[in-house]
């Protein structure tokens, strides 16, 4: 302990490291002097009001004023890794800057938190101090205290002087009074941020678990919400899964219960149900397999959740509740709840089973799924709730006008008592002809076979005829992919007329019709010729143009 | 959602490709190098079951005319499962190619043929 000035020790003390010296706290009569000295600015009961940051940056300026020195820090203890964590610096900037961390027991600020006694270290140079800011910055002397609040250690406050300064009695008081008074209010405005921080863990968590963007499936429209209760996250979710030939699937789901570990069940059961629905399981089966899943979980978690198909090309509509709220059909003249079996919550008993049920959903008609925070209000019953739904979806026109007709009725200005989420499907109006124009690239010759064949089921061709224009038209397209040679990014066009009867189907592009080369590549051509009852190819210099006729048998 | 599907499975004599969903131009080549790539030397050959196949067309068609070829190079043989009235029975038939080669009605039945064949070189 060379060059440290003797200190009144009261009792002895194991020696907490080289060059530290524990100081044993002030009497009562030292406090009063401090009490003068240092002014009520220590006390000020206006610190506790203040938010976490803004709280340990008031007091460093205060402490600093009070006792004249060139640093303060201090550090709060972060309870799962047991180490100090810079928090707030004068003078020392660095520290939190650099984010200084301190084992629990080691070095300076270390050992004044594990043994919770004050220390002072009169020559940094020869002192066992850990942390190598403290000397890069030239500190010579150092005192430091805990801070405690209901006995628990929260962390560490400490000052610092550039030239050599012998610490005394009073300075102790002073720094003790502050950390004594900022306590609680540290430990009050830290638990308020811990929950803020949660808050905010758990809305990004929320968000990313959901869809980024719905899937655009030729044949519907879709448009969903998800809109978060005022104080917390909740488990409310919603999917649309494009599924094989030509059918798209739209879930709505609810885990029971809020926050961080809702949200995270959510996306399990979200990425559940979705494997599940890809597999081609209807929707009575597909939350049976769910309701499995949470099973399997052994967490006593719950959530209910409703799952239809719709299938773009023959308009019908199955669909499957758990525990869930009854959708709603909204058509041109009014909006009604569906009948629903009775079907217990995912998770809830063994064996669950989900009915199904089936319908057509007429042209342009849509279906709606929502979460009960949508309708649920204190003292109202739930059915009047639905009913009140209902009713601010009429007269929607688009998915789009339903999720905001739902939001504007229902959603009570002073926020959400629970989250919500709403889901809406329409069977998109087939138009009189088929005209589209697209990317010349391959992939997008499936949305044209999809588009093709709800146009033609809708003209009345039956499936051999379907199939079989089908795979002239799109042998056509391949063909305009195939021969599109502009640097620019090129583009094709598709029409599709019915007259008396006759389907004319034409493919345009800009490019010129390539002679067909290769064992496949003729058969392409003949395949067209085989499909159809005419076919006229007309090359000009502009591009390429295929007509193809064919009358349907129109039983 | 991704257009096609092909499983594989290792049956004794032959390995057995189960294809579903729609083969176009955008990914006929990748299911057929998928396939070829899976068979294993010491297989008499590869069984294609198109009987799950919601459409297949030209692109299609070319591409399994390539995978005989390759097949045939390293000793082997293929056997298409096309059922009668599925979509891609009426794909070959438009094509007027309803035998690309060896054509089996179901799997067990191009099994047989595998099985019934005298292993190479003995």
């Amino acid at each position: 302990m060379a060059g440290v000035p003797a200190q009144r020790h009261d009792r002895p003390r194991p020696s907490p490291g080289a060059g530290h010296v524990v100081l044993v706290p002030a009497e009562p009569s030292a406090e009063r002097a401090v009490e003068r000295r240092s002014s009520y600015r220590l006390t000020d009961p206006r610190l506790s009001e203040l938010p976490l940051e803004d709280l340990l940056n008031e007091l460093l300026v205060r402490v600093q004023e009070a006792l004249a020195v060139d640093t303060v820090a201090i550090l709060l203890l972060d309870v799962e890794s047991q180490q100090l964590v810079a928090r707030a610096a004068k003078g020392i900037e660095e520290e939190v800057e650099r984010g200084v961390r301190i084992p629990l027991g080691l070095g300076f600020a270390g050992r004044i938190a594990a043994e919770r006694v004050p220390i002072f270290i009169a020559d940094v140079d020869h002192a066992d101090v850990l942390n190598p800011i403290l000397r890069e910055k030239g500190i010579a002397s150092l005192l430091g205290v805990p801070v405690i609040v209901e006995g628990e250690l929260i962390g560490v406050l400490h000052v610092g002087s550039l030239r050599p300064r012998t610490f005394g009695q009073d300075d102790l008081a002073v720094l003790q009074i502050a950390a004594a008074r900022a306590a609680p209010a540290i430990e009050r405005a830290s638990l308020f941020a811990r929950l803020e921080h949660e808050h905010g863990v758990s809305m990004v968590l929320q968000r990313s678990l959901l869809p980024k963007r719905l899937a655009d499936v030729v044949g519907v429209t879709v448009a969903a919400r998800y809109l978060p209760a005022r104080e917390e996250v909740g488990g409310d979710w919603y999917d649309v899964i494009e599924l094989p030939r030509g059918r798209v699937g739209v879930v709505i789901g609810d885990v029971v219960g809020h926050g961080i570990a809702a949200a995270a069940l959510m996306g399990r059961l979200r990425t559940a149900l979705h494997s599940y629905a890809i597999e081609g399981h209807g929707p009575g089966r597909t939350l049976e397999l769910v309701d499995r899943f949470v099973h399997s979980l052994n967490e006593s978690a719950m959530a209910t959740a409703a799952y239809a198909v719709f299938d773009t090309y023959t308009s019908v509509l199955q669909y499957a509740t758990a525990g869930h709220l009854p959708p709603i059909v909204i058509s041109d003249s009014d909006a009604r709840e569906l009948e629903v079996t009775p079907a217990p919550p995912l998770g809830a008993f063994p064996y669950g089973r989900c009915p199904e049920h089936e319908l057509s959903l007429g042209r342009s008609e849509m279906l709606l799924l929502y979460t009960d925070g949508l309708v649920e209000r204190r003292g109202v019953e739930l059915s009047a709730g639905i009913d009140a739904l209902a009713a601010a979806v009429c007269g929607a026109r688009t998915p789009e006008d339903a999720c905001a007709f739902a939001v504007r009725e229902l959603v009570p200005a002073e926020g959400l008592l629970d989250d919500v989420a709403i889901v809406s499907l329409q069977n998109a109006p087939v138009p009189a002809e088929l005209h589209m124009t697209l990317p010349a690239e391959p992939k997008t010759l499936a949305q044209v076979r999809r588009a093709l064949r709800r146009w033609l089921n809708d003209r009345g061709a039956d499936e051999g005829e379907v199939a079989e224009m089908t795979i002239a038209l799109s042998e056509a397209c391949a063909n305009a992919i195939e021969h599109a040679y502009s640097p620019s990014p090129a583009r094709f066009e598709v029409h599709g007329r019915a007259r008396d009867g006759e389907i004319t189907l034409t493919v345009r592009d800009g490019g010129r019709w390539r002679a067909p080369r290769g064992q496949g590549r003729g058969r392409g051509l003949s395949i067209i010729v085989a499909a159809m009852d005419d076919v006229q190819i007309d090359r000009t210099a502009e591009g390429t143009e295929v007509v193809m006729r064919r009358r349907l048998a129109l039983k | 959602m991704s257009l096609a599907d092909v499983q594989i499975t290792l049956a004794s004599s032959a390995l057995i490709a189960h294809l579903t969903g729609e083969v176009d131009m955008s990914n006929a080549e990748e299911v057929g190098a998928t396939v070829i790539g899976a068979t294993p030397n010491e297989a008499q050959g590869v069984i294609l079951d198109l009987s799950g196949v919601d459409y297949l067309d030209s692109a299609g068609i070319y591409v399994i005319y390539g995978m005989r070829a390759s097949l045939r190079a390293r000793g082997q043989s293929l056997i298409l499962v096309v059922p009668p009235g599925s979509p891609v029975h009426g794909a070959l038939r438009l094509a007027g190619a309803e035998r690309p080669g060896e054509v089996a009605e179901a799997v067990d039945d191009a099994l047989r043929v595998f099985d019934e064949r005298p292993l190479p070189g003995s």
